[in-house]
């Protein structure tokens, strides 16, 4: 049958709506292939739209993007074809981020409070009303002490502005959230080979273990470091292992899923440890050349870990510890990659030091295909800068853990408490602890509650969440889309640097966040006469961001921040081929990285005015720039000593364990067989607390069922969708069960960024609701169509602190849980902790610091360790 | 919950099942009052059914048309620029269009005169335009060739037998107590049901030997509410009871009987539309 | 034989000087990050409770051997699109140029005939609501982002795929990305039985999750609750 032709020729036919686009349409240039971005255009209308490049904020990863403004909206969000690491594209999260800037929910005008702290009726007021009140809080506070002026944030992506404000005010009193992060991680890595984190090469690797990490969902660096698994994977055929307690996305993609008991991968590390040196397998000109330790000593020390002690202990058959620690050794080049899975725990320092020890061992470090260094890329700061605090800050660097370099921001709460620092001014900035913390509301709602303890809180945020919930006054920071912030990530194998510009004129009143800080200074010093006026001279926040990149050598010649307003990213390696998705130099090549960075050559010039010791370290100017290794000036690593410390000795200092070590969680070993390990996880589209009012993704996930493996669950009687009730030792909830076959039976796993209780609307599900006042954004019309009913429940409120008496972090994926069916009086969404257990978890926790009382338990094998009195007082910090 | 999935909504909501069973009435009603011309004993029913068909175009159409999200353009159907002949839509529209134009000449026909040989041909003509409907609604469902159930060809004889059981109980309901009238829709009943049976059990059969699509649409339409509605309600208290009823009628106290059986007929016509338009539409939801 | 036997006399694969678009699913780099999802909503600022794109999952194997299958899914702009044919008025219609099957909105009655002869679900019907695009109730589908082709860049979801799982390009091409891809790789596409010769090729793909499954019946009890949420709660 003949269809009819009539208007379906060609699309030029195509009618009104599709039909502007197609009428605009150039005829398409035959066998060419598309661009991949770079460029968009209305669906409805067909106008090119405005490109402004930015860099994405919507979590943390820094991805270079461009935004493309529509009707001074921003329409579309799309990665940045020149940035060397994004490569155009975006994650989910990343996609939707103008939802950020168009919550409807969104805080637009400076806000006091006029009932009680949390009862969530506000006041607006003007600016200078806020200033003026703030600044005589402040002034009485200067009065006192400055340290009495406290400033914890979570993000900080001012590149030194937040830092600027503490210090113009003589404040040591900072605090950042890293203890609730990654911080172990850091802190088994620093001491040993420099940074905090590695690059792993996993677009040219072979073989890749991985600890822990959830990279395709989560993880730094999710989106650049996704890219390049899937690349190496596919297109050069690489096998990856994925230790962890369930099937992450990572874990479901990856060739081999290896359960483990939580907590025990340090275990499972020293044993492959084990088998390589047992058979030789080792790269021993690398150990002896580059590392602390010769392979003797090494040898002798991993004999204690047999795969069948590791076995017992993490579940894996050691049968797999040989084959996987086989395959590791000889396949090259091969690397590791981890993120929370081992370090979260009560030692998770030294987790992290025997997972890292392998790509060490074997050699493949710095190599293509193998485990680098991070590449990154600093920029100067204005001047003139303020000096440090007179006085150092208890809460900044508690005594009791003084290799805890990232700090131990989730134990403050209870030192507050105890009266160990006083407040009188508490900043909150981009952080929300009252959600995000072991403890959430019972501990840090509790703290903020109480006025004796926090006498003024002041949020500056953008969005009602938690904690800004509980505030006296909140200054309406702008969303990233509406900030200047300089930028740079070591996420991929290229070094960067970028910015963040406004895409248009910030929301209602708000003034994004350096702009406000320095409001609050001229407030404070109007006429300079106090000094602190000099540290902000700037007219803007485009000011600001001339001093740091209109002098950066190579950036100053391509044009400075002109430069990076243009194309958000410098220096640009290539163009982005759209036949490989890679990014090719002019030959149309793929462009190369740099390896083996620790093995640069000092110059001559380098070496000028050096010193060299026994040990081949180059000094110059009393710091080390190199160090000497078979008769070659290299620059080596960037630590003390310039190689690498597979011992660690400062840590002996203290009574820890100066080797790769693996101490099991004793409360662990103690479990009942009606016990299991409580652990929760991030999922690819959720971004901690600050997603779930983004309509796109809630509509994806909203909900967080607690994970629990089917012999587990036919043992307790629990089917999917049943209610159950989940009791730790400082409080209970009450969930939804989902039974999979993708956990370990000795676990649950319950997803974090669900069951708000603030942060709007539609995070907490309250569509129905009168807009509040404090609720300034646009409404969306298509709220109408939410769907689902079901905001899942929050794990925090029965989380336990425990600190990882090196690293400081806290041990999230330690806590032991009761699980049971819901019993006739549990609801949906019962969640309760105890202020007093959690107390109690605190005193216990630090039972394990250097100074307590269980330390030396737990450190047999440092019995010739003289106890804490042996320890000369350091100044906290260090790394 | 805990994985992604994604919803999808059926298609055609149940309203549409309302319009078929609307539909199939009116068309069983034309061939009634087209019936009275040629068999002497349902004279009675000619005008009744004449009018009753013309009340019900009104509202299915009204329904129809209120089921689009587009109410308002309905006339793009009829607009010749745009119509595309391969959807059986198109041409259901133009039926229902000259079918009502048809109904209109006829109850004006049958206003003027009695007996006329033009009320005959307009008749015919408008029973004819009838057949088309519930041949085009099978047909509507049958080119939806990824659809177990709906794909079988049948579906235009099914839906003719259900409009004319439908019909003729509707008939047998408005001729109470004329025993001659009932006698000849008794046999329409009963051969109409009884074929509606078979066309269900043969369809039913293939279904269930089919792949796994059809497999599933099986399960899905013998089980649960599904199968309550489409077994319980449609084929056994629907079909079979009504025949079982019919043949004994013929027996027994005929008037009771019969109009029980009609009513069953007309509920169990219902619940069928309604699964069968419904059921093979869930598995897609799920995929 | 020489003559070629076409079946529907708008086919554009393998016709020369004709451009046919398509797009290649490589399973085997889907990591099941949703940004092609999100990606497109974006584009085309589609409501929430339907999407021209989406993302399903499965988790299958028993504990300990278990993995995680994604199955990205669109519109597969069919050579011989049932949509297409059942269209009463030509709302919907194939665009020779390129093989994009597209949605006049204007025109549209939305009778959802096309919404019940789409063997894979791609076309939804708009809700009333939505943030700033005037179109409304009517029916919606993914155009292979033809606004953003006939400008020479790729589709939105391909233009943001992490894993590049998703190529695309013009299939008459031999020089093509997406040619050579099927060329050289097994394929398959969804639901072949139902002869709508589809434009969306799977690398990769296990056929137990491309198929119709009984567990497709048997759904994990999971969905349930979402499932009946969706149903209760969204109102078109
Ligand atoms: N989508 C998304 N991406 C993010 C973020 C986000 O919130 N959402 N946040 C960013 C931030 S701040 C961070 S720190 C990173 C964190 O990134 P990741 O560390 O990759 O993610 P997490 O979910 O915190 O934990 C990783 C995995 O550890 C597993 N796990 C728990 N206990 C153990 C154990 O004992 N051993 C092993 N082997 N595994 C275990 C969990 O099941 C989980 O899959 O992600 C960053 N990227
Ligand atoms: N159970 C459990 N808890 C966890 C984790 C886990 O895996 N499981 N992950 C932990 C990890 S890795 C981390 S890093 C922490 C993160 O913890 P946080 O740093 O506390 O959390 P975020 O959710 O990133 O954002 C904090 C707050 O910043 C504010 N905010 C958002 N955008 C802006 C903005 O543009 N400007 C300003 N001024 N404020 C803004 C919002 O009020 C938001 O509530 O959470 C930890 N908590
Ligand atoms: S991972 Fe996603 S959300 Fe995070 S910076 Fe990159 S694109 Fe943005
Ligand atoms: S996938 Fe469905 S909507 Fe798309 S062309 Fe094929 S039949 Fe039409
Ligand atoms: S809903 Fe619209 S596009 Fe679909 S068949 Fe009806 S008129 Fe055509
Ligand atoms: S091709 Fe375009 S419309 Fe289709 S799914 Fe991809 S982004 Fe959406
Ligand atoms: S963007 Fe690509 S990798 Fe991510 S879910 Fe979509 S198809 Fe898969
Ligand atoms: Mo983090």
């Amino acid at each position: 049958m003949e269809m009819p032709k009539v208007t379906r020729r060609t699309f030029l036919k195509v009618s009104a709506t599709t039909g502007a686009a197609a009428a605009a349409a150039p005829r398409l240039l035959n066998a060419m292939e598309h661009e991949l971005g770079g460029k968009d255009f209305g669906p409805v209308t067909g106008a090119e739209r405005k490109a402004i490049p930015i860099n994405c904020h919507v979590c943390n990863i820094q991805d270079g993007a461009i935004a493309y403004v529509e009707n001074d909206r921003v329409v579309k969000l799309e990665g940045n074809p020149e940035h060397v690491s994004t490569r155009g594209r975006l994650c989910a999260k990343g996609n939707a981020g103008m939802w950020y800037s168009y919550d409807p929910d969104r805080i637009l005008y400076p806000l006091k409070r006029v009932g009680a702290r949390g009862e969530g009726k506000w006041k607006r007021i003007t600016w200078d009303e806020a200033l003026t009140e703030l600044a005589g809080k402040l002034d009485a506070a200067l009065k006192e002490d400055p340290n009495t002026i406290m400033l914890k944030y979570g993000r900080n992506r001012s590149g030194g502005a937040v830092d600027r404000f503490m210090k113009t005010l003589g404040s040591a009193t900072v605090v950042n959230h890293t203890s609730v992060c990654e911080s172990s991680k850091k802190i088994g890595m620093e001491p040993t080979w420099g940074p905090d984190i590695e690059t792993p090469d996993f677009a040219n690797a072979k073989y890749v273990l991985n600890f822990g990490s959830n990279i395709l969902e989560a993880a730094y660096f999710h989106n650049p470091l996704s890219q390049r698994v899937t690349e190496g994977r596919v297109d050069n055929h690489m096998k990856i292992v994925t230790f962890d307690v369930r099937l992450s996305n990572t874990a479901g993609f990856s060739d081999e899923w290896v359960p483990v008991h939580p907590g025990t991968d340090g275990a499972v590390a020293l044993a492959m440890g084990h088998v390589i040196l047992r058979d030789d397998l080792q790269d021993s000109e690398f150990i002896e050349t580059w590392t602390n330790v010769t392979v003797k000593e090494l040898k002798e020390h991993y004999k204690q870990f047999t795969p069948e002690w590791a076995s017992k202990i993490s579940g894996v058959p050691a049968e797999t510890i040989e084959r996987i620690a086989t395959e590791f050794a000889t396949t090259k080049p091969a690397t590791l990659f981890t993120y929370r899975g081992p370090a979260k725990h009560l030692y998770g320092s030294y987790n992290e030091r025997s997972c890292m020890m392998l790509p060490i061992m074997t050699g493949n470090v710095e190599k293509k295909g193998g485990y680098c260094l991070p590449r990154g890329m600093g920029w100067p700061q204005p001047s003139p800068e303020p000096g440090k605090p007179k006085k150092d800050s208890y809460l900044a660097h508690p005594t009791e853990y003084p290799l805890a370099g990232h700090k131990v921001s989730h134990l403050v709460p209870f030192w507050i408490a105890d009266g160990k620092q006083k407040i009188n001014v508490y900043f909150t900035y981009q952080d929300n602890p009252v959600y995000t913390n072991p403890g959430a509301m019972a501990v840090w709602g509790k703290l903020f509650k109480d006025e004796k303890l926090i006498p003024y809180l002041v949020s500056m945020s953008p969005f009602m969440g938690e904690e800004t919930a509980l505030a006296d006054l909140i200054l309406p920071d702008c969303p990233y889309l509406e900030r200047w912030e300089p930028e740079s990530m070591p996420n991929s194998l290229w070094p960067w640097l970028g910015i963040r510009q406004p895409v248009h004129k910030s929301l209602g009143e708000s003034r994004e966040n350096r702009i406000m800080m320095r409001d609050i200074i001229w407030k404070l010093d109007p006429d300079g006469k106090r000094g602190m006026k000099q540290f902000w001279n700037f007219k803007d926040g485009e000011d600001y961001m001339r001093h740091h990149f209109d002098n950066v050598p190579g950036l100053k010649e391509a044009g400075g921040l002109n430069f990076l307003k243009k194309h958000g990213v410098w220096p640009i390696y290539g163009k982005l081929n759209p036949k490989t998705g890679k990014v090719s130099d002019k030959t149309g090549r793929e462009i190369k990285a740099e390896y083996g960075l620790f093995k640069k050559e000092l110059s001559a010039a380098d070496m000028a005015g050096t010193a060299t010791d026994k040990n081949g370290v180059i000094t110059k100017n009393g710091k080390a720039i190199g160090v000497k290794r078979n008769g070659k000036n290299y620059v080596g690593f960037p630590t003390g000593n310039r190689i690498i410390n597979v011992r660690v000795d400062k840590w002996a200092e203290y009574g820890f364990n100066p080797m790769p070590t693996f101490k099991r969680i004793p409360w662990h070993e103690a479990m009942k067989d009606d016990e299991l390990v409580m652990v929760t996880f991030k999922l690819n589209v959720m971004k901690q607390s600050r997603t779930a009012a983004v309509k796109w993704l809630a509509e994806i996930a909203h909900s967080n069922p607690m994970w629990i493996g089917t012999s587990t669950a036919a043992k307790l009687g629990i089917k999917t969708g049943d209610l159950v009730r989940v009791e730790s030792k400082v409080g209970h909830l009450v969930t939804k069960a989902y039974v999979t076959e993708g956990i370990h039976p000795r676990t649950v796993a319950i997803p974090t960024g669900f069951g708000h209780w603030e942060y709007g609307r539609l995070a907490t599900l309250k569509l129905k609701d009168k807009k509040s006042e404090a609720s300034h954004g646009a409404d969306d019309p298509d709220l109408n169509n939410v769907w689902w009913d079901d905001k899942g429940v929050h794990p925090n409120n029965i989380i336990p602190v425990v600190a990882d008496p090196i690293g400081g972090s806290q041990g999230w994926y330690d806590t032991v849980v009761k699980v049971t069916k819901a019993g006739p009086n549990d609801k949906y969404g019962d969640s309760q902790g105890d202020w007093e257990k959690h107390y109690a978890a605190y005193k216990e926790t630090m039972r394990y610091a250097y100074t307590g009382d269980l330390h030396r338990k737990m450190h047999p094998e440092m019995a010739s360790w003289a106890g804490p009195g042996s320890v000369k007082h350091h100044e906290g910090g260090g790394h | 919950m805990g994985e992604y999935v994604w919803f999808h909504d059926v298609s055609w909501h149940a309203s549409y099942a309302v319009y078929f069973f609307i539909i199939g009435i009116l068309a069983g009603l034309s061939f009634m009052s087209y019936g009275s011309w040629i068999t002497p004993a349902l004279r009675p029913l000619r005008e009744k059914a004449a009018y009753g068909s013309m009340v019900l175009l009104a509202l299915g159409g009204m329904l129809l048309i209120a089921d689009l999200s587009q109410p308002l353009r309905f006339f793009n159907v009829l607009n010749p620029a745009y119509l595309n002949f391969t959807s059986p839509l198109a041409w259901g529209s133009l039926n229902i269009v000259a079918f009502g134009v048809c109904s209109v000449l006829y109850i004006l026909e049958l206003r003027k005169a009695e007996d006329s040989a033009r009320g005959k041909m307009l008749a015919l003509v408008t029973a004819l335009l009838a057949l088309g409907l519930p041949v085009y609604t099978g047909y509507d469902l049958s080119v939806h060739q990824s659809r177990p159930v709906w794909n079988t060809p049948i579906m235009p004889v099914l839906f003719v037998a259900l409009a004319v059981a439908s019909g003729s109980a509707v008939g047998a309901l408005l001729t109470g107590g004329n025993d001659a009238a009932q006698k000849v829709l008794r046999e329409y009943m009963l051969w109409s049901t009884g074929a509606v049976g078979v066309i269900l059990v043969s369809i039913l059969g293939t279904t269930n030997y089919g792949g796994s699509a059809q497999e599933l649409t099986f399960i899905i339409m013998t089980t649960g509410t599904m199968g309550m509605i489409f077994i319980g309600v449609g084929l056994l208290a629907g079909t079979a009871a009504p025949v079982a009823l019919l043949l004994a009628a013929h027996v027994r106290e005929q008037q009771t009987g019969l109009m029980l059986s009609a009513v069953l007929i007309l509920v169990g016509s219902a619940a069928l539309r309604y699964a069968l338009l419904m059921g093979p539409q869930q598995l897609q939801t799920l995929y | 034989m020489s003559e070629e036997l076409r079946v529907s006399p708008i086919e554009t694969r393998g016709i020369a000087g004709k451009r046919r678009f398509a797009m290649v699913v490589d399973t085997r780099r889907c990591i099941g990050c949703m940004a092609c999802q999100v990606a497109c909503k974006a584009e085309y600022d589609t409501p929430l409770g339907v999407n021209r794109t989406w993302v399903p999952y499965k988790v299958v194997g028993k504990y300990p051997n278990v993995k995680r299958q994604f199955l990205p899914r669109l519109c597969n702009h069919c050579d011989d699109a049932p949509c297409v044919r059942n269209c009463p008025v030509d709302a919907t219609f194939k665009v020779e140029d390129g093989g994009f099957i597209l949605q006049r909105y204007e025109r549209c009655i939305g009778c959802r005939s096309c919404m019940a002869a789409c063997p894979y679900n791609a076309r939804f019907m708009l809700p009333s609501h939505r943030t700033y695009t005037p179109i409304t109730n009517v029916v919606d589908k993914c155009t292979f982002c033809f606004h953003r082709v006939s400008q020479n860049l790729v589709p939105a979801c391909v233009q943001t795929c992490i894993g590049r799982s998703r190529v695309f390009g013009d299939i008459n091409d031999p020089n093509s990305e997406v040619s050579y891809l099927v060329a050289n790789n097994p394929t398959q596409v969804l639901r072949p039985e139902e002869g709508t010769k589809p434009h969306v090729f799977y690398i990769g793909a296990d056929r137990n999750a491309t198929e119709f499954g009984r567990d497709a019946y048997h759904k994990p009890e999971v969905m349930e609750p979402e499932r009946s949420a969706f149903k209760r709660n969204f109102k078109i």
